[in-house]
């Protein structure tokens, strides 16, 4: 059941301090079938060598809490869409945080979504999966390339 | 008959009734004089005589003739010729009449009756007036004691607490002096008409005291001649009018100036007025305040008599006494009232102060009515009204302060109060609901168009006039000349009642209004910005409980939302019946880690709280045995680990928490120990000398070795639950070490912060302030 991890589908960034919720974020990723690599970055800093210093790497999104250790991911979100390289990088924020300014703060400065996490963990895992299906199936990701066929191409979680 | 066909030149004894208008009359050239003296009237450069009384001939013997164009000496003699001369050249006679000599006129009819001669110059003109001196027996004070009397009144004066008290000893000065029958200070009101403010007289007349005339009883040029002059005598109300000869000066060519003349002819009209009075001789003298006709001092008597020059003289002499002294006097009075009534408004005002509002000004002991002298006293705030005393209702005083906005907007000299004494008249919205406040005087507290108003009302003052007489009753009557003014005939006590009319604000309540919204402007400016301080603050505290509140939501929710998972999985292990395996078992362990981290995360939340609420214990505290207890405390979590707690001068005493003190050093301590990867672990704690010649020590640090912290953190490090590294970095923690450090230095008025080099080391500063004690050696 668990899908193969694919070298030909663009990584999804996730930046959580947390390790229990990267581990939940990886059942989410199993149980939705993706074959994109799950890279982990534990604070803004490590996000940051993995977006900047490697610029090679392309990542179809990040997904980012935004209540980082030091640095908050609101901070991280903004140094990304002020990058030449990463500031079309669709942000998908997952956070324990219900505060409506953190939430329009992050819209604000160029987030594609807001997610809360919740405390159930099938709810959790359900939304995540959700996610996952959203934006690799039916969102038309940046960077994508649509002219040969004039059509979206076949979504790359397809096998 | 107006001015312009005026008779020219004029003699009252020819046209003085058939005058239509008393204001039209020429009082300064009358061309007569009273006849108990004779006049003559002189070219300046060669003393020849231009103009003289057509009763020389009936007095003297001599013919018109031999007076007019005749030298001086010819006609006085050569001795009083001589001493007038002398007095010329050695006097200042523009417009001040001077005595020079007494002596009989050389002439066969009257060379036995002694004489006294006054001169003075007016017009370029010489006026010799010649009058009957004193007889043994008349009352006249002869110079040597006029100093001592003089003396005497001043004193008596000064004494005076009071302006009424004043003018009573002014009046029955006066009559001391002159012995006339009766001796009033007549005063004028703000409409010119006059009350009698004291009246000294014989004891078998009524007293006229409180009794009011109106303005037409002294006409206008009366008045400015008054403003003039120290002092008008007329000694016999019937005495006739003599002429002067020729009526026009040959040298100016216009009529002789009398204005200075003790022996100007009286206008018919007031020789009526006082005959209709039963008055038969007066001495007037003018009280002036500042340029201004402040009031009279108006003598009677009721038989002719002499009023020779010394008497006269003395009289002015007290007039202008009086006159200098009215003001002191008047002074005083205000004096003792404003700070009656200042001591009363900072009173009001403190105890409004005190309560946060205004209830004070109307319903406080004292309140406004214990100041200013009113009737009632409403006072807005926000729109709402109280009220103390008579005065209108709610409705009614929203709709005056209204109006009172717009009136006030209309004055273009900027005033600030509003003093009213016929608001009826004035304000035209409800006058008949409002006949409890005839008088107004306002104010509006704040510079807002709707602004709050403070107002006193006075009632209407109903019974106040007293006229001497009916002042209606003056009309024309048909004389021996036709149609003439007379003046009233009847002089007995005639109440008038004038309605809407309230007793008006004296200079000094005005005065005090405006001190009194000097003073609350500053109180609502005060208040504006306690408010606008509060309001800031209390944004600020909402703002933070939020963030506090949110932050503190998402933290304990991340332990809830692993334990969760966990006991799903077990769940699900369950379910599938399969038994416990060493996974399920961490999976149980990682549980119990997360319980404890979140009841870990709930003390640092109460603790972080209770630090905020519970009020400070200050004493003086050895901050040297403060720092011991802390490193004692840390004992145990420091253990094992190589550590050198450095204090290199000792630390002062000082006011503080101690508990609360100990705690910023212990957890100060504690993250220096902590975040520190250097194998000779380096604490310094210390402190800064005062700058600026302060004497007290208030800047304490904490110094260590550590990691550092890149300063773009320098605020994050301080905020709840905040951590710069990943869960387990360093130790693991909460994050609340210096989110508590920072609120207990702001309790101590102080703020924390610090200075830090990556790699090198931090070094933490505080400050504690308040009740600060001086630095010891201890």
């Amino acid at each position: 059941m668990t899908p193969l991890v694919r070298s030909d589908l663009p990584p999804i960034l996730v930046v959580d301090d947390s390790d229990d919720d990267f581990d939940t974020v990886s059942i989410a990723a199993r149980r939705a079938g993706i074959g994109n690599l799950l890279v982990h970055a534990v604070d803004a800093d490590a996000a940051r060598r993995l977006l900047f210093a490697v610029p090679g790497v392309d990542y179809a999104f990040m997904l980012l809490d935004c209540n980082l250790p030091g640095e908050d991911g609101l901070t991280l979100l903004e140094e990304v869409r002020r990058h030449p390289q990463r500031r079309t990088l669709p942000v998908i924020v997952l956070t324990a945080s219900i505060n409506p300014r953190d939430r329009d703060a992050f819209y604000a400065a160029g987030g594609n979504a807001y997610h809360v996490k919740l405390v159930n963990f099938e709810e959790g895992l359900a939304n995540l999966e959700s996610i996952f299906r959203y934006w690799l199936t039916h969102v038309v990701l940046p960077g994508a390339d649509t002219s040969s066929t004039g059509k979206p191409p076949c979504p790359r979680t397809c096998p | 008959m107006s001015r312009s066909t005026l008779p020219f030149p004029y003699s009252i004894k020819r046209h003085g009734v058939s005058l239509s208008n008393c204001d039209d009359e020429p009082v300064q050239t009358p061309g007569c004089i009273q006849a108990h003296g004779l006049l003559l009237a002189l070219s300046l450069d060669d003393l020849i005589v231009r103009q003289a009384s057509e009763h020389w001939p009936q007095r003297t013997g001599l013919a018109l003739n031999q007076v007019l164009d005749q030298p001086l000496a010819a006609v006085v003699g050569p001795d009083a010729a001589q001493r007038i001369v002398h007095a010329m050249r050695t006097e200042v006679l523009e417009r001040n009449a001077l005595y020079v000599l007494t002596a009989p006129l050389p002439h066969p009819l009257c060379q036995d009756v002694p004489m006294d001669f006054s001169v003075h110059q007016a017009d370029g003109v010489l006026i010799v007036e010649i009058e009957p001196a004193s007889r043994p027996g008349d009352t006249v004070v002869t110079d040597s004691d006029y100093y001592s009397m003089v003396k005497t009144t001043l004193v008596r004066l000064k004494s005076a607490s009071s302006l009424s008290a004043f003018c009573d000893i002014a009046a029955n000065e006066v009559r001391r002096t002159t012995g006339l029958d009766r001796v009033m200070i007549y005063r004028f009101h703000r409409d010119e008409t006059g009350e009698v403010i004291a009246d000294a007289h014989r004891s078998d007349l009524s007293s006229w005291l409180g009794l009011r005339y109106p303005a037409s009883d002294i006409p206008v040029p009366a008045r400015a001649i008054f403003k003039r002059i120290g002092v008008r005598p007329l000694p016999d109300v019937d005495g006739a009018l003599m002429e002067i000869v020729p009526l026009l000066n040959p040298v100016t060519g216009r009529q002789l100036d009398m204005t200075y003349c003790a022996l100007r002819g009286a206008s018919v009209m007031y020789t009526d007025y006082l005959r209709n009075m039963g008055v038969a001789a007066t001495l007037t003298m003018p009280i002036l305040r500042d340029g201004r006709l402040w009031g009279l001092i108006a003598c009677h008597h009721y038989a002719p008599i002499v009023l020779p020059y010394t008497l006269r003289a003395a009289a002015e002499f007290l007039g202008q006494v009086t006159s200098l002294e009215i003001a002191s006097a008047e002074g005083r009075e205000h004096l003792e009232y404003r700070l009656k009534l200042e001591a009363a408004h900072h009173a009001v005002l403190g105890q409004a102060l005190a309560d946060g509002n205004y209830a004070a000004l109307t319903d406080g002991a004292p309140s406004l009515l214990d100041g200013i002298d009113a009737g009632g006293v409403a006072v807005s705030e926000n729109g709402q009204w109280s009220m103390a005393g008579a005065t209108p209702d709610v409705q009614q005083l929203t709709a005056l302060a209204a109006w009172l906005t717009l009136h006030s907007a209309r004055l273009a000299d900027g005033s600030t109060v509003i003093a009213l004494d016929d608001l009826g008249r004035e304000y035209s919205g409800g006058v008949d609901s409002i006949d409890c406040c005839s008088g107004l005087l306002a104010f509006p507290v704040s510079q807002r168009s709707h602004g709050d108003w403070v107002i006193w009302f006075r009632p209407e003052q109903l019974q106040t006039f007293q006229w001497g007489g009916n002042p209606y009753e003056a009309g024309k009557s048909t004389g021996e000349h036709g149609t003439r003014l007379t003046p009233r005939q009847s002089f007995a006590v005639w109440q008038e009642e004038v309605r809407g009319r309230a007793e008006p604000w004296k200079p000094v309540e005005i005065e005090a209004a405006k001190n009194l919204r000097l003073l609350m402007l500053d109180v609502v400016v005060a208040r504006a910005e306690q408010l606008a301080a509060l309001n800031t603050d209390l944004v600020r505290s909402n703002d933070e409980l939020d963030a506090f509140a949110y932050v503190a939501g998402h933290d304990l929710k991340e332990p809830l939302r692993g334990i969760h998972k966990y006991a799903h999985f077990l769940l699900e292990e369950t379910k599938a019946g399969r038994p416990l395996d060493a996974h399920g078992r961490e999976r149980i362990d990682a549980m119990l880690r997360l319980t404890v981290r979140m009841d870990s995360l709930l003390d640092a939340l109460l603790h972080f709280s209770r630090v905020g609420r519970l009020s400070l214990e200050r004493q003086p505290i050895a901050l040297g045995d403060v720092v011991a207890e802390a490193t004692d405390m840390l004992g145990a979590s420091l253990l094992g680990r190589d550590i050198d707690v450095q204090i290199p001068r000792p630390l002062p005493t000082i006011s503080c928490d101690r508990i609360r003190v100990r705690e910023v050093f212990a957890n100060l301590i504690s993250n220096a120990a902590k975040y520190n990867d250097k194998p000779q672990r380096q604490i310094e704690i210390g402190y800064l000398d005062p700058v600026d010649g302060a004497d007290v020590v208030s800047t304490f640090y904490v110094r260590d070795n550590g990691i550092g912290i890149d300063t773009k953190h320098s605020e994050r490090v301080f905020m709840m639950f905040k951590r710069l590294h990943t869960r387990d970095a360093y130790g693991g923690g909460s994050g609340a070490g210096l989110a508590i450090v920072k609120k207990l230095v702001e309790q101590h008025n102080g703020h924390s912060w610090f200075t830090s080099e990556v790699g090198v080391g931090t070094t933490f500063y505080f400050t504690l302030i308040g009740a600060g004690m001086k630095q010891s050696g201890a």
